[in-house]
């Protein structure tokens, strides 16, 4: 009999490819349930995910299901078989590796699929800010034409200095796409990049980057040690007239902060992707017309969809083969000795 | 009393003493050269009678201009040229910009006037203004914004109908500076950049492919972008029959002028998808725009930014200002326009 695979948010873009690539290695079983409580009393015998030993994972079932927490993931780990959560994007924030380290439980993600889609939203951003493109696109489509726009609070891209936060795929891409024009590129990461163009200059402290940057752009993941890291400090840290852009995750920002700076004219504007309680926007953002709001649409183009699905997917697939996928999450990877297998 | 100088008429907009930024420059610049006398007319009548023997812009011998000027003169036709070229002083145009379609330049050549223009100064800023089109146009970047503002967040927008950057065609028409510094700037995705041009460029890198037609380029571009100037012969430059040629889906970028396409062939094709969006900068009778442009959400529409920013204005302020000075020191001045530059 064949292993089930459950999938936690549908397949959009690859549905032929994903029939082919599990005929005959693994039954598909889709995500039926209305609610987490039938959801966790589903993996018993009889019960409709009965015989699963790995999910693939949209950020969308939440919706349905809840995020993958502490008490999800014990109790998944306490009634079923499964061992790998297949996600599909590079953020895995709703899902707690933590708990699943404890559990035995693998993560894999979907690093690398949406670089170049998300690297392109930061860049498209940076350049409304700067060049206040947003509020002049709303301005004619409401009749005005350029009014309210002023040339004198606009400036060009080349030659500001942009500051990295996290030099990781999506923000080296990101550099690279500005280092066109040229700007000047300093980054901060926790360890010192070991492969980075001489162009790109490491400072030693976030405090140091806020000092740098004309642009501030973050590219860390969304965990304990960076959630609220870009508070008051940082940001009052940042030059008067300084932009702030982020397509990571909102609660990396205090929020609070960053508004109370865009009232006092010390942020010129913010670019933002991610919000901290998405769909939610804080209205009060919408005040602030030079700022340019986009609606997590980071990665989002047919070709990253299709490169996500069928990543997530091969992974997937690979542990249900093999025993073991690729793309483990960093928290996880020291514990691969100690993985399930079929 | 030192000799009368020189007078140099500043020719812009109301506002700020008709410089906006260089003030300080231009100070230094005409300093024991020549006399600053703004244009303060509020209308045309007025400003042509300043012009005559005894009136306030008497003995000007050279003109920094800039397009805001027509706000209240009009544009540089035959009628203000003749009156310039009447004052028997007048022997140089400043325009800042890079287009000088607001200029009868064929008359200014007749009557011995020489104009200059401010390319170069213009290029970073515009084929930055073009690629933010590109990106919003193939990534649907307006149609988010706009579904967020409206409270939808991303619902109702379809992924499907994004596209990356990376890896499709950038078809540029008209490969000068402008044009240049956008395939640069795409280069680093990198976009696959083809070209048509009426002569192939000296300067091209390699990695710019030329096309020896117009019909070509269309054929091969998922995105076309203008950078032609506007003359006579690029008035519809692109029509019904180049749009029908590119691929279904493809998109039309225009930070060049309005009227070298033709708007209604672009707008047809919008309605029955062949175009897949438009990104503009540009619209045949500023300010008014096509209001059926708007009914299309995923149209990239800027109200003509190309170079509205105050690094860049002030370059080309600057710009301007050195040609006028070293017309007044020299007797010429660096940018003389193309069409005038094979009289001398």
């Amino acid at each position: 009999m064949l292993p089930c695979v459950l999938l936690c948010g549908e397949i959009e873009y690859v549905q032929d490819e994903f029939k082919e690539m599990f005929h005959g290695i693994a039954e598909v079983v889709h995500l039926v349930s209305e609610s987490r409580s039938h959801f966790l009393s589903s993996f018993e015998p009889d019960g409709p995910y009965e015989g699963t030993v790995a999910l693939y994972r949209r950020n969308t079932s939440s919706k349905v299901i809840g995020k993958f927490d502490a008490p999800l993931i014990h109790a998944l780990a306490d009634t079923s078989k499964v061992r790998w959560i297949a996600q599909n994007g590079s953020g895995y924030d709703e899902i707690d590796v933590q708990a699943c380290k404890e559990r035995g439980i693998l993560v894999s993600n979907t690093p690398r699929a949406n670089e170049d889609a998300t690297a392109t939203t930061t860049l498209y951003l940076m350049i409304s800010c700067l060049r206040h493109f947003s509020m002049a696109e709303r301005s004619l489509r409401s009749g005005t034409w350029k009014t309210p726009c002023d040339a004198a609070q606009t400036h060009d891209v080349t030659g500001r200095t942009l500051g990295i936060l996290g030099l990781g795929g999506i923000g080296l891409r990101f550099a690279h796409l500005a280092h066109a024009f040229p700007m000047r590129i300093v980054y901060f990461s926790r360890r010192k990049a070991e492969s980075v163009p001489d162009w790109c200059e490491y400072v030693s402290s976030v405090e140091e980057l806020c000092k740098q940057a004309d642009v501030l752009s973050l590219h860390v993941p969304l965990n304990q040690s960076t959630a609220g890291m870009i508070g008051e400090k940082e940001i009052r840290t940042l030059r008067r007239g300084s932009v702030l852009l982020n397509t990571s995750r909102g609660r990396i920002v205090d929020q609070e902060a960053m508004i109370r700076a865009l009232e006092d004219g010390h942020l010129s504007s913010v670019g933002l992707d991610v919000y901290p309680d998405e769909p939610r926007v804080d209205p009060r953002l919408l005040t602030f017309p030079q700022c340019t709001l986009l609606p997590h649409i980071g990665g989002e183009s047919a070709e990253s969809w299709r490169t996500r699905e069928l990543q997530a997917l091969g992974n997937l697939k690979a542990f249900v083969l093999g025993g073991i996928g690729e793309d483990i999450v960093p928290e996880l990877k020291t514990g691969i000795g100690n993985s399930a297998i079929l | 009393m030192s000799p009368r100088q020189p007078r140099i008429l500043i020719c812009g907009s109301a506002l700020a003493g008709n410089l906006v930024w260089a003030h300080e420059e231009a100070r230094q610049f005409f300093d024991g050269l020549a006399d600053l006398v703004v244009m303060d007319s509020p209308n045309r009548a007025d400003f042509l009678v300043g012009l005559k023997s005894g009136g306030k812009y008497d003995q000007i011998v050279g003109i920094y201009r800039h397009n805001t000027s027509a706000d209240r003169i009009g544009v540089f036709d035959e009628e203000i040229i003749d009156a310039l070229a009447e004052t028997g002083t007048v022997k140089w145009i400043a325009h800042n910009g890079a287009g000088y379609d607001q200029i009868d330049v064929s008359r200014c050549a007749n009557k011995g006037i020489s104009v200059s223009n401010t390319p170069g100064a213009v290029d970073d800023a515009t084929a930055t203004t073009a690629l933010y089109l590109v990106i919003s146009c193939l990534r649907n970047y307006a149609w988010a914004e706009q579904s967020l503002r409206q409270g939808t967040f991303k619902s109702g927008l379809d992924p499907g109908r994004a596209h990356d950057v990376t890896g499709r065609t950038l078809g540029i028409l008209g490969l000068g500076g402008i044009g240049l510094r956008l395939a640069h700037l795409v280069h680093a995705f990198p976009m696959r950049v083809v070209y048509y041009s009426r002569n192939k460029s000296a300067n091209a890198p390699e990695w710019c492919e030329y096309i020896d037609s117009l019909e070509g380029l269309c054929r091969e571009s998922d995105v076309l972008s203008l950078h032609v100037p506007l003359r006579d012969e690029t008035v519809h430059l692109v029509g019904e029959k180049e749009i029908r040629v590119m691929k279904k889906g493809s998109i039309i970028v225009n930070t060049a002028r309005g009227k070298v396409i033709d708007e209604e062939a672009m707008i047809r094709a919008l309605e029955d998808g062949h175009l897949s969006s438009v990104g503009l900068d540009v619209y045949p009778n500023e300010p008014l725009v096509n209001p059926r442009l708007l009914e299309f959400p995923q149209n990239v529409l800027l109200p003509h930014m190309g170079t509205e920013n105050q690094d860049s204005q002030r370059h080309m302020e600057v710009r301007a200002l050195t040609n006028l000075r070293d017309f007044l020191r020299d007797g010429q001045g660096n940018d003389l326009i193309p069409e005038l530059r094979s009289k001398l």
